[in-house]
């Protein structure tokens, strides 16, 4: 085995040593960062759906075109067509009315006896247009509704351009607030673990007078304790996902939303891996922070 | 290998060692002695370089202590040995353990260790009491431990500041014979002692202190 590994796996079994010995601080202190560290991972997790959710959308801007009942077959096949050959289209699609009831009827069938009272089929048939990526700005999809709205078959023009706007809006400040308040939750548990450290080196300060006796570096007395803090951290950030995971859980269950997320065609998704390697990181991180602010405050730790 | 040159230091005001000048060579052993108060603890702490004189310089090694870098504090500790009255034995590691430190700081491999640490033991006679905490410990056998973590890492010089103190007579010789021991194999000793007991039984040299100043430096008549 080499002389680092040696030498690391020691500091470790004293970094193990330190917790132990402060079991009830250390519980606390872990139970403080797994808390603080759930509540950055359900910013983070709100923010990464709702930033998955309007990309879903801003790829998908379609503009509903509804049309008269009375509007002919060959009128509609002669909208499509100059739709076809429009450059700010992607795609034209007919839903006929037989289509829209039966798409009713399989994503709501519990609300069937609303139709009842409708009599024959409500629904109108409609051209669902999609915007072609060039000419998804504003006023390009203004332009083209403009347009389709000018057409005598067309009842009426929806078009999902303002709604993704406001969504982005809420992002943005979805965003804000979730730095802002993570960097106060962040502060908090670096102040929590840097008094969780500081008592262990108390309690350790007669020890550490006679690892320098020794000749032991500044670094092989600091160690340890870097490494308490960076597992207080790490075990912290691994409770509080598994406690996200549950939650979310529960949340997909009760709310359910795994179909579909604001309209879009797919549902809530949990951190990705990498994220998810991240937010360990950063409660190692995080961690090995609290123990620097401590040794910095504590003298004697110094070589 | 130790030079002191008109070296002060004091303690909120109080002189704790005043113009001292001293010359100690490679392999001497050397008791240092005088009442408490006297300044022994203050010229050990300064050659080991938990003080710095407020005047004067000290050599060791031909290295300057007052130009040496903090990093470089912890390699010339590793040079020296520490003997102290009140043992500093970790409590909550085993008597293996506590000498085993002194070699794991220096990065010493696990093998290497093992032996040294077994055979350092050995040579106190606490080869049995390995597992022991030092608690469990006469205090004779505390100090033994504490000598052989002083002496583990094969150090140059060997500090002991009163390691009788806390001993009785037989014990004390027990004690002093290791240290022989230790300074036959070439280790300089500077043991620090108001136990006129230790003088008598090894007539060695005798730099006694006197309210910070060195009052008297020689070998006792036989």
């Amino acid at each position: 085995m080499s002389r680092s590994l040696t030498r690391f796996r020691y500091l470790l079994g004293e970094a193990v040593d330190n917790v132990r010995a402060n079991r009830t601080t250390a519980v606390l202190a872990l139970a403080t960062t797994t808390f603080t560290m759930l509540g950055m991972g359900v910013f983070l997790l709100l923010y990464l759906n709702a930033q998955d959710a309007l990309s879903s959308l801003r790829e998908e801007i379609k503009v509903i075109v509804y049309l008269k009942d009375e509007a002919s077959p060959k009128a509609i096949a002669q909208l499509r067509g100059d739709l076809s050959t429009d450059p700010a289209v992607a795609a034209v699609e007919f839903v006929s009315r037989e289509q829209a009831l039966a798409t009713f009827r399989a994503q709501f069938p519990s609300e069937e006896r609303l139709l009842n009272g409708l009599g024959d089929n409500p629904f109108p048939a409609s051209l669902v247009v999609k915007v072609g990526p060039a000419s998804r700005s504003s006023e390009q999809v203004g332009a083209l509704v403009q347009s389709l709205k000018a057409h005598a078959e067309a009842d009426e023009v929806l078009y999902s351009q303002d709604w993704i706007e406001n969504l982005a809006v809420a992002v943005r400040y979805l965003r804000v607030l979730g730095v802002g308040i993570g960097a106060v939750l962040a502060a908090s548990m670096v102040t929590i673990l840097a008094n969780t450290i500081k008592l262990t080196l108390y309690a350790r300060r007669e020890e550490i007078e006679i690892l320098k006796l020794i000749g032991a570096t500044a670094g092989f007395i600091k160690m340890p304790f870097v490494l308490e803090g960076a597992l207080l951290g790490g075990t912290g950030a691994l409770c509080s996902l598994f406690l996200l995971r549950t939650l979310f859980g529960l949340a997909e269950s009760r709310l359910a939303l795994k179909g579909t997320f604001w309209g879009v065609g797919h549902g809530l998704a949990f951190l990705p891996e990498r994220v998810t390697v991240a937010f360990l990181l950063l409660g190692i991180m995080l961690g090995c922070l609290g123990s620097l602010v401590s040794l910095i405050q504590f003298r004697d730790a110094r070589g | 290998m130790i030079e002191f040159f008109h070296v002060s230091k004091s303690y909120h005001g109080r002189p704790a060692l005043q113009d001292v000048s001293l010359t100690i060579e490679k392999g001497e052993f050397v008791f240092l002695t005088g009442s408490s108060g006297a300044g022994k603890t203050t010229l050990l702490r300064l050659i080991f370089c938990a003080d710095v004189p407020d005047e004067g310089q000290i050599l060791v090694n031909n290295r300057n202590l007052l130009h040496l870098k903090r990093s470089a504090v912890p390699l010339l500790r590793r040079s020296m040995g520490f003997v102290f009255q009140d043992f500093r034995l970790l409590p909550k590691k085993t008597v293996f353990e506590n000498v085993a430190l002194a070699l794991k700081v220096g990065g010493v491999p696990e093998g290497v260790l093992r032996v040294k640490t077994t055979e350092t033991l050995a040579a106190v006679g606490l080869e049995h009491r390995v597992n022991a905490l030092p608690l469990a410990l006469s205090a004779g056998e505390q100090q033994r431990v504490c000598l052989a973590r002083a002496i583990v890492n094969d150090p140059q010089i060997l500090l002991a500041d009163e390691p009788t103190g806390n001993l009785d007579a037989a014990l004390s010789g027990e004690i002093l014979d290791l240290m022989k021991a230790v300074n036959a194999r070439g280790t300089t000793v500077l043991l620090a002692t108001h136990n006129r007991d230790l003088l008598h039984r090894l007539r060695r040299r005798v730099v006694r202190l006197e309210q910070g100043r060195v009052v008297e430096d020689g070998c006792p008549e036989a």
